[in-house]
């Protein structure tokens, strides 16, 4: 059975919202757009639907590969479907936090977060190499061997990232609070791709963000501290091939270098920022540093 | 027609619809640095706590050094925003005149060459080893 992909049939409906918020930011002044972020992002979202497509064997011969040992087998119903969304969910949220805080994850998810800008244009800028990033193959092996259907699995997932669209923007402010409890929103994922010392790791859900609220990961956006964008380092580059490269380039620069197997698996399976003489920063350090900045400074306020 | 293809065009002439209204609402420029003090806050911003203690803006206003004790930061304007590294000590640089240009190893960020008064002064200092 040929998976059907909400995503390619969401991409008429990307192109009209994105529209829509540029010409929203051009009145109302809500939102931000430059011409050469905006270009990478869509060239990027181009480029990771076309190698991700030629790269689909990669994800659907290991799911063929561990089926065969699933635990049950859960057929088509509404009811399949919905418990089907919600474990892919939370398979993302452990997922995308293990993408922050595992290098080796992160040279492939850092070019979604690569952007200084956030607006709808933003959400499809996606990572282009995904298949060098195998061990983010290891969280879909739950949902296989609980043996929900491939097809299944692979539907929810679209549904999923279609649903995360529309959250990466700046024009929607706060929505009710039982909405902002239990879903995730503009307000939370603005959160999520900023690079304040405070918001750093927060956010990772998806759809839910009851699953941050379990976790420990969530953090509220501050009024008080309006979300400055992308990543830490920000890159000074608008070329498609240096976003989708930079992270591993760096990462490959490393482990040639690496002196020992342990500074090797290490500068793989560590934080981002993770240096063996510790002159680099890590989300952790930043952290410590504005903490101890406002300790220092509070007395005086 | 082959689906494949016809999404493959829809998304093409999607990027250019997107990008040409873009360019039309919020056109292209390259944002300037106003002054030094501008490139010290956009550092301060990234890293809490930080001081200061000589700055430097490139004449074309498009760049600017910055010294926080034995650190030396650089600051570029890139699209709308500002784009800063922490230079590593021993960071390769060449002067011709008030001429200063950086060779950095960074991926995205190669080259960055600044016009500066105190040219000979920043070149000293990034040359100065280690502490």
């Amino acid at each position: 059975m040929k998976p059907f992909d909400p995503v390619q049939l969401a991409i008429p409906a990307f192109i009209v919202l994105v529209i829509a918020e540029m010409i929203f930011a051009r009145l109302t002044g809500r939102a931000r757009f430059e011409l050469k972020d905006t270009a990478a992002s869509l060239v990027m979202g181009l480029g990771s639907t076309l190698i991700g497509g030629a790269f689909a064997f990669v994800f659907v011969g290991f799911a063929l590969l561990i089926q065969p040992y699933a635990l049950f087998h859960i057929g088509w119903s509404w009811g399949a479907v919905a418990l089907c969304f919600v474990a892919d969910d939370l398979k993302y949220y452990w997922w995308h936090r293990a993408s922050h805080r595992i290098r080796w994850l992160w040279c492939d998810h850092v070019n979604h977060h690569s952007s200084r800008h956030y607006n709808l244009s933003t959400a499809l800028r996606q990572p282009w190499l995904g298949v060098l990033a195998l061990p983010g193959l290891l969280f879909n092996v739950p949902l296989v061997l609980m043996g929900f259907p491939l097809t299944m699995i692979a539907f929810v997932h679209g549904l999923n990232l279609v649903y995360q669209f529309w959250i990466h923007t700046e024009a929607i402010g706060r929505l009710p609070r039982w909405f902002e409890a239990v879903m995730n929103t503009p307000s939370h994922h603005r959160v999520h791709h900023a690079t304040n010392a405070r918001y750093l790791d927060a956010n990772y859900a998806g759809v839910f963000i009851v699953w941050d609220r379990i976790f420990g990961t969530f953090a509220a956006e501050d009024e008080t501290d309006k979300p400055r964008y992308g990543i830490v380092g920000n890159i000074a580059s608008y070329n498609p091939l240096r976003i989708a490269l930079h992270g591993w380039a760096g990462l490959a620069k490393d482990l040639a270098g690496a002196r020992s197997p342990r500074e090797f698996a290490l500068y793989l399976f560590a934080p981002p920022g993770w240096s063996p003489d510790g002159s680099r920063d890590t989300s952790e350090a930043i952290k410590a540093r504005w903490a101890q900045f406002r300790a220092v400074r509070a007395p005086a306020q | 027609m082959n689906a494949g293809l016809l999404q493959l065009g829809i998304s093409v002439l999607g990027i250019a619809m997107m990008t040409g209204l873009c360019w039309l609402l919020f056109g292209h420029r390259d944002a300037a640095l106003t002054d030094a003090s501008q490139a010290v806050d956009e550092i301060a911003r990234e890293v809490p706590g930080f001081r200061a203690t000589r700055a430097a803006l490139s004449r074309d206003a498009r760049a600017a050094l910055v010294e926080a004790g034995a650190d030396v930061y650089l600051a570029v304007v890139r699209g709308d925003g500002v784009v800063t590294r922490k230079l590593a000590p021993g960071t390769a640089v060449t002067r011709d005149g008030d001429r200063l240009a950086l060779s950095l190893q960074d991926f995205t960020l190669k080259r960055a060459a600044l016009e500066l008064d105190d040219a000979p002064y920043w070149e000293a200092r990034l040359k100065r080893p280690a502490a």
